[in-house]
């Protein structure tokens, strides 16, 4: 971890994860942010954020690991799991993130779930890349945004994600490119 | 108005924090309270629309603070968090003004659901006051006066900028004539056969603010029958003024920066660009420096407006004009009701010299116009102004101003039951502004 590039995204996944897959996601995301990104297991297991009562994991427990692991204070990292994540107030999340942190999570336990119709891959792994740059762009400081079609849209239900585009709207693109000249990196066009 | 505000009251770390991180990313800003005693002393700086309170806490419980937030001010929704064996208490909070109660944990969409709902029920209340509050702004509106030092410059700036087209950016107190000062550069400035359009970006509700502005097209949303102006279309020719601008979303600014650079924008649901020619004046009592610090007002915007910036005195700069003013209110007042008062007794000059005026000339308008409506003779008498109080004679006469303000703060919340927001109202003072000064003057409830 000593060569990472400053303003780096980093994707660490927790468990197995097809390496095609997480090119794709990484592509995406670069696609948004035009930071470097880089494929990289942070955290071996996360047994520590297990809550037995529940049966679920802890995704705030997480966050702070990952972000303690993380050396640079210029880079971001995004976990992806299938486990079932949740924070003490809510009975699940589909993922968390440090607002204006270093670290963000992903879950694709109820991504998977199948909604009216059975969803293909295609679906699931686009839905995946959707709640990856939308807990990314919490880390930069954007919060949800009310257009329905932003990235950055709070979705109630996974209908809603299939709903949203990958893309950001205009309003939070310069929110995001503030905030990328605030910390001084290149600012995609 | 940049985020609904809420305050979180639990005595459980984990579920303040989680809860408030939670509506944080949602754009809200939160503020968290420990216990009861704690959440009291917040709702003294802030106003928070949105109180979620937990129903078992330690010392005070929850339907305790639910009541004293009530009293304080009926308006927030409070909300309770309740376990799962404290439903019964939930259900006897709504009797007692609780808006709604949600069992921890809660379903993500539950919640949201329900802060979207309140949110929009308060958009509502907002909305049908802006439409009230649209009427009166068109009555009060005349000449600036003043003969003071700081009154002749700022009318000597005005005098400078008027005939420019330079962006103007007024600052000072609330009631201190920013909206008159506007006016005057709109009417000495070249402009001044065209429009002069006022948006008063803190008093028209969040989601109206974008078609407000810039219009919409017919079927835009739901309620878009019609095509509509917005504010900046039919300012063309004119002047634009935005009152108070500090209280405009980063969403908005973002739109209004874009149009002060491109003189283009597009009506909501349009995809005509259309060519507005107007000035832009604005205005705002908050140190908009500070909310840059804050992240909450964009630098850029900042200087695109500041090109010019006319600071306008308090009426306690400037007490000299008091007299002056007094008369010009007193005058048209008494005219206005037909009632033949047309003296200001010398007592109650000298009280109206005294006095603070927190409000500034609002404030002071206020006064005269009460006392035309009480005054009971042809002089204006010192009991006839609000902030007098009659000197008990067992209490040794004091000419202090300290005690002057006191007493009449003691009067005025002893009046009103202690209703702190109906008591800020009459004194035209903020919230925080009052708690400061019980506190200061440690007046308390039993006096
Ligand atoms: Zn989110
Ligand atoms: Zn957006």
């Amino acid at each position: 971890m000593t060569a990472l590039p400053e303003h780096s995204i980093i994707i660490s996944p927790i468990g197995s994860y097809e390496p095609e897959f997480l090119k794709e996601i990484a592509e995406s995301i670069k696609q948004i942010y035009g930071l470097h990104t880089e494929v990289t297991a942070i955290l071996k297991n996360i047994n520590f954020a297990m809550n037995k009562d529940r049966n679920q994991y802890h995704s705030t427990l997480i966050l702070e690991k990952l972000a303690e692991r993380v050396s640079s204070h210029t880079s971001k990292v995004l976990a992806i799991t299938d486990v079932d994540l949740f924070i003490p107030i809510l009975t699940y999340v589909y993922g968390e993130a440090q607002l204006g942190g270093i670290s963000c999570i992903i879950s694709t336990f109820r991504l998977n779930m199948e909604t009216q119709h059975a969803a293909s891959n295609r679906v699931i792994s686009s839905r995946i890349v959707k709640e990856a740059i939308h807990e990314l762009g919490h880390t930069f400081k954007l919060r949800h945004c009310p257009e329905k079609t932003c990235i950055m849209h709070y979705c109630r239900s996974i209908n809603d994600v299939d709903r949203k585009s990958e893309q950001m709207c205009r309003h939070c693109r310069i929110l995001l490119k503030d905030e990328l000249k605030r910390r001084g990196a290149k600012v995609p066009k | 108005m940049t985020g609904t505000k809420i305050l979180i009251v639990d005595d459980e770390l984990i579920m303040r924090e989680s809860l408030s991180a939670w509506l944080a990313r949602d754009g809200h800003a939160v503020t968290t309270a420990q216990n009861g005693e704690e959440a009291l002393e917040k709702i003294k700086q802030t106003r928070f629309d949105i109180f979620l309170v937990d129903i078992k806490m330690e010392g005070m419980s929850g339907l305790d603070v639910l009541k004293h937030i009530k009293e304080d001010d009926p308006e927030p929704a409070v909300v309770m968090i309740t376990a799962f064996g404290s439903v019964p208490t939930a259900i006897e909070a709504m009797k007692n003004g609780a808006y709604d109660y949600l069992l921890k944990p809660f379903d993500p969409a539950e919640l949201g659901v329900l802060i979207e709902k309140i949110i929009a029920h308060q958009a509502q209340a907002r909305e049908n006051l802006f439409l009230k509050e649209q009427i009166k702004e068109t009555i009060r509106f005349e000449s600036m006066i003043g003969q003071s030092n700081p009154m002749q410059n700022v009318f000597a700036l005005i005098m400078d900028v008027a005939p420019t087209d330079s962006t103007v950016l007024i600052t000072g107190e609330t009631g201190t004539g920013k909206g008159l000062a506007a006016k005057a550069i709109h009417t000495n400035s070249p402009r001044c056969d065209g429009p002069f359009v006022i948006v008063n970006c803190g008093a028209i509700p969040e989601h109206l603010m974008e078609s407000e502005l810039f219009g919409h097209q017919k079927g835009a949303f739901t309620d878009a029958k019609e095509t509509k102006k917005g504010r900046l279309e039919l300012a063309h020719g004119g002047t634009l003024f935005l009152d108070e601008i500090g209280e405009i979303s980063m969403r908005m600014q973002i739109d209004l920066l874009r149009v002060l650079e491109d003189r283009i924008f597009y009506r909501v649901g349009g995809t005509q660009p259309i060519e507005a020619d107007f000035r832009v004046i604005t205005a705002t009592n908050r140190d908009l420096s500070d909310a840059i610090k804050k992240e909450a007002f964009r630098e850029d915007l900042y200087y695109r407006l500041n090109v010019i910036e006319i600071q306008m005195p308090t009426l306690r700069e400037r007490k000299e004009d008091i007299p002056l003013l007094a008369k010009h209110f007193l005058h048209r007042f008494s005219q206005d009701i037909n009632k033949s008062i047309d003296q200001i007794d010398r007592g109650a000059m000298d009280e109206m010299m005294l006095y603070e005026w927190p409000g500034n000339v609002r404030e002071l308008e206020n006064a005269i116009e009460r006392a035309v409506v009480v005054g009971k003779s042809r002089n204006v008498l010192p009991e006839d102004l609000p902030f007098y109080c009659k000197v008990d004679p067992d209490i040794p006469l004091s000419n202090s101003l300290k005690e002057i303000e006191k007493n009449h703060i003691s009067r005025i919340l002893k009046e009103n039951d202690w209703n702190i927001a109906k008591s800020s109202k009459i004194l035209d003072i903020d919230r925080s502004t009052l708690y400061s000064k019980i506190k200061k003057y440690n007046i308390l409830k039993s006096n």
